[in-house]
């Protein structure tokens, strides 16, 4: 299955751009349209992910590779197997960031929101493609280190497993950070009954723009 | 060996480690010390299979991941040809050094610096020829720039063979953007003895790939695929020897010669087509090949009209100058922006200055370049040094401009241009000075194009300029020109170079007589003309030439160039409205507006009561209004933008008046050590460069000691850090530690996404800047 760009939220672009409903001139707004644009055709994004089985002591088969925290083994608790992924959204996307934040400032901070609004719905692409994929079984959200108690220096191990670098040019700084700079590491829980599903973020939900939750940064928890 | 006989390398080495029992995830490398015999093992099956050059087991040693393994390079480089030369036995089998790709990115997208890069492969290259190896193979590359760091490595530090394999997709690019035009012609000039393709895809996909490479390179080519591609949730590949030996048997015909496999092949995979090409011959001689200069992802072949931009030259020009003089690389970076836009295929690079250390300046500037633009590059300098400055950070085939008659300027220029396979233009002049005859100048250009080949530059690399006279001085001299134009193309069959603007210089209304002369030129046989782009006429006659060539087809690019110009609102000087003040035009983001107002004002007041009075007020309501929410992030980057067409403005009249400077003072910023995400320092510094603050960008990923050096050099009382992720925090504190220790004393405000007010004020810092706006806001309490 090939990595997919389809479509960026534009509710996302403007959550990551700090939009609070203050109203979005016309100039602003085709901004927005143009850089969304640039974002869908420049990147070209590239994917690896692997199934693994999980082993009784939560380690992952064939690997020395086992999740450190407690958030993790929770999500994977109704779980046999689970698999490693990563996605990128490639260094064209990357290199237009760099340029822009060179050329232009304004394009640089949309074309940066739109970046992020896209290389989630790489990863919600590729989750789908891998849910029809395994069906009949059940796939959990998907879990990247660094979040909850799951460890950020665990990110390595999903490098040498999936050996990221040389199958989509993603690489690993000492520092534990990715370049290109859109890319995600994630794994998914691969169980034999339905998963519960958290919250799926603001830019999903209709009240975006009025919410009075999301204008006091918090949110009201329902989806 | 006959050249054509056909050499059979060797297949995957880290599977075959990991079916004798490596765990995955375990440095390969590391059995070259702890389990030689099961690496010797692997080589002699592949000997037994049919190899006759082994791979060592050193694809990921460099010192920065054996860092991690626990060993130095030069212990695994030793214990990975040891374990080959074991198995090769007294064979004719030749043992290569393999170097593998460094596993970290390298400027300007990533951080890792060209020269830290040569000198990381540089300690591979010497164990690897201490410990004895036949030769010396790079492969599975992505970056023409981190290959050109291994090839001058292997180059300047041992006389082995060098081979070049790099990893394409089935877009026929790389991870990174380069091309296989660009593989070709670069690696052809640097010189290495044999390149091609490795890894990443199979037989089937790679072969086209292969032609592809053959158009631009004469040396012998190298394929090195997987057993096709692997199966996702396995990893595991699927196509039998069989079926791979089978799928390269049209490989020999496309001119490869070496052949071997990658991840996935066995010693089986080698048998079989060991066997399959058994008595196979390349045939020869290999077809024409196509000559040109390139950047690692866009190629200017040489024959259609391509146009150098001139602007990067400070001759005459005082804002650039004082560029120069300022270290403001944005501005001379600007200007390769600004003639991208405006169509140049090539840009030339001129930094000479006195005063200025042109060799330091040209490295900088061809990586700033580089950083934005796409376009090869044309060095241009009389120095030696600054010419090989230049042609040493230059990511892919640049020209050299330029050399002369004059024998010692052949001799010291000349080698250069081989060393690093540059392009390079001869002037028509010598000791004697301009030849007035076009015949003179005609014996100029044999005699050079001699010369280049004596030094084994070939001759499609050897450029002519015939050289402009300013025709209100010497009129009979634009005839000579034209004249010797066309004998270069047609007796000596070399491409030309002519910088063309001088034509015209001490007469009115230049542009008629530039883009008369111009078009001339062209139809006597000028390809390579040296011209402002930004000169609308002028670009507008190369469009024209180009349809009335054949080289448009269908008349394609004109169209678009003038279907747009029509439908295009006129913008040559805004006119603002009458209702419309600067702060509006600020407020509203209308860059060229904001200029024109400030332009109105200047006439009236002094610069510093425009910057003070109207500039200033008018950031300071769009901060206020953002502060509120009643604008967002876009909104306020707009009206920075826009106040800066206004500071552009004054600047220039500054730099014409020899005045000094309106900045508020220096203000340091700088990603600490070990972050790459800078985009919030960056929104940071356009904002504080639009409230009149000159601000020194270190960039990202900066050490305490570079942030220290500075402030202290820059005498500095405000510095600016920014870190994003809790990992680097810790260097953010290390570095608000050093500078406190150098007893400098100046005030540090941070900023990031991980940052808070508490955690500002214990790990030292004086202010913690929430956005851009608290930045500029505590800029002025610290330097008013």
């Amino acid at each position: 299955m090939e990595a997919r760009l389809t479509v960026i939220n534009r509710k996302e672009t403007l959550q990551y751009l700090g939009y609070l409903g203050s109203g979005i001139p016309a100039e602003v707004e085709e901004d927005i349209s143009r850089c969304e644009q640039l974002i869908l055709t420049t990147a070209r994004p590239h994917a690896v992910w692997r199934y693994f089985e999980l082993l009784p002591d939560g380690s992952f088969s064939g690997t020395a590779f086992r999740p450190q925290g407690k958030d993790v083994p929770a999500l994977l608790k109704d779980c046999s197997g689970a698999i490693l992924m990563a996605a990128t959204l490639g260094s064209e996307a990357e290199l237009l960031l760099r340029r822009s934040q060179i050329r232009n400032m304004g394009d640089a901070v949309i074309l940066d929101a739109a970046a992020s609004a896209a290389i989630e719905n790489v990863c919600d692409n590729l989750c789908e493609d891998l849910a029809d994929q395994f069906e009949p079984k059940y796939l959990t959200d998907r879990f990247s280190p660094g979040y909850g108690d799951f460890p950020f220096s665990q990110q390595r191990d999903f490098f040498e497993i999936l050996d990221i670098t040389r199958r989509i040019g993603v690489s690993l700084s000492e520092s534990g950070l990715m370049l290109p700079q859109k890319s995600v590491t994630a794994l998914i829980g691969v169980a034999d009954r339905p998963q519960p599903h958290r919250h799926r973020g603001c830019a999903s939900c209709t009240l975006f723009e009025t919410c009075r939750f999301r204008k006091e940064g918090a949110h009201c928890g329902a989806n | 060996m006959e050249p054509t006989e056909l050499i059979i390398l060797d297949g995957g080495m880290g599977t075959q480690l990991q079916a004798a029992g490596l765990p995955m995830g375990q440095a390969p490398e590391l059995w070259n010390l702890t389990e030689p015999e099961k690496v010797s093992a692997v080589h002699r099956r592949y000997v037994e299979a049919g190899s006759k050059v082994l791979y060592t087991n050193t694809f990921g040693v460099n010192r920065l991941k054996t860092a991690r393994i626990g060993h130095s390079v030069r212990e695994l480089v030793e214990g990975g040809v040891r374990c080959a030369r074991a198995a090769a036995g007294t064979k004719e089998v030749r043992v290569a050094l393999d170097i593998g790709p460094l596993g970290q990115i390298l400027e300007p997208l990533g951080t890792l610096k060209f020269e830290e890069a040569y000198d990381i492969f540089r300690e591979i290259v010497e164990a690897g020829r201490d410990a004895g190896a036949d030769l010396i193979v790079i492969e599975t590359m992505s970056d023409l720039y981190e290959v050109k760091a291994a090839v001058l490595a292997a180059r300047e530090n041992s006389a082995l063979p060098v081979w070049v394999t790099m990893t394409f997709e089935a877009s026929g690019r790389t991870f990174v953007g380069t091309t296989v035009s660009a593989m070709g012609l670069t690696l052809s000039g640097l010189g290495v003895d044999a390149m091609g393709f490795n890894c990443s895809l199979g037989p089937k996909e790679l072969l086209p790939m292969i032609r592809e490479l053959r158009r631009w390179t004469d040396k012998p080519l190298i394929l090195k695929p997987n057993a096709g591609l692997p199966d996702p949730a396995t990893g595991e590949y699927r196509i039998t020897p069989e079926e791979f030996a089978a799928e390269l048997a049209p490989a020999p015909e496309d001119g490869v010669r070496m052949l071997g496999g990658c991840c996935g092949t066995t010693p089986d995979f080698i048998r079989a087509l060991s066997a399959a090409m058994q008595g196979e011959r390349i045939p020869s001689p290999p077809p024409a090949r196509r000559s040109g200069v390139c950047s690692a992802s866009q190629t200017a072949a040489f024959g259609p009209v391509r146009v150098i931009g001139e602007r990067i030259n400070p001759t005459g020009k005082k804002r650039f100058q004082q560029a120069l003089r300022e270290n403001d690389i944005d501005y001379i970076v600007a200007r390769g922006i600004e003639q991208q836009d405006a169509g140049a295929d090539l840009l030339d690079v001129n930094v000479g200055l006195p005063g200025i250390d042109e060799p330091e300046m040209m490295t900088r500037v061809v990586k700033a370049l580089q950083a934005v633009v796409d376009l090869p590059l044309q060095i241009d300098s009389s120095d030696p040094a600054a010419i090989e400055a230049g042609l040493r950070a230059v990511n892919g085939k640049a020209i050299v401009n330029s050399v002369n008659g004059k024998p010692e300027v052949l001799r010291s220029i000349l080698p250069i241009c081989k060393k690093y396979g540059a392009a390079v233009v001869g002037l028509c002049m010598d000791e004697n000075g301009i030849p007035q005859t076009w015949q003179e100048r005609i014996a100029i250009a044999k005699r050079i194009l001699d010369a280049a080949l004596a030094a084994g530059i070939p001759k499609e690399d050897v450029l002519i300029d015939c050289l402009t006279l300013t025709v209100s001085a010497q009129q009979e001299q634009a005839a000579e020109t034209l004249k010797a134009l066309r004998a270069v193309r047609k007796e000596l069959g070399l491409h030309t170079v002519l910088g063309v603007s001088n034509i015209s210089f001490g007469l009115p209304a230049r542009e008629n007589i530039t883009v008369s002369f111009l078009t001339q030129a062209l139809y006597a046989g000028l390809d390579l003309p040296i011209l402002n782009p930004n000169q609308t006429a002028v670009m507008d006659a190369v469009a024209s030439f180009r349809v009335l060539s054949g080289e448009d087809r269908d008349s394609e690019a004109y169209i678009r160039r003038f279907a747009a110009a029509d439908s295009a609102p006129k913008t040559t000087t805004p006119v603002p409205g009458k209702d419309m003040n600067l702060a509006d035009c600020i407020l509203r983001g209308l860059k060229a507006e904001t200029a024109a107002i400030t332009r109105q004002e200047l006439e009236s007041r002094s610069e510093m009561d425009v910057i003070n009075e109207l500039l200033i007020p008018a950031l300071d309501r769009v901060g206020e209004l953002y502060e509120k929410q009643e604008i967002f992030l876009p909104q306020l980057i707009n009206a920075a933008n826009a106040a800066c067409g206004g500071f552009d403005v004054i600047k220039e009249r500054i730099a014409k008046s020899g005045a000094g400077s309106v900045s508020k003072g220096k203000i340091v910023l700088a990603t600490v050590f070990g972050d790459i995400h800078d985009i919030g320092k960056n929104i940071v510094r356009v904002v504080l460069e639009n409230y009149g603050y000159t601000v020194i960008d270190l960039g990202r990923d900066v050490p305490a000691e570079t942030v220290v050096e500075t402030v202290i050099r820059e005498d500095v009382k405000l510095v600016g850090l920014s870190a994003l992720m809790t990992t680097t925090v810790k260097s953010m504190a290390d570095t608000i530690a050093a500078i406190r220790k150098s007893g400098h004393d100046c005030k540090i405000m941070v900023g990031g996404a991980v940052l808070t007010p508490d955690y500002a004020a214990e790990i030292g810092a004086d202010y913690y800047a929430r956005d851009a706006k608290q930045s500029a806001d505590i800029a002025r309490r610290v330097l008013g």
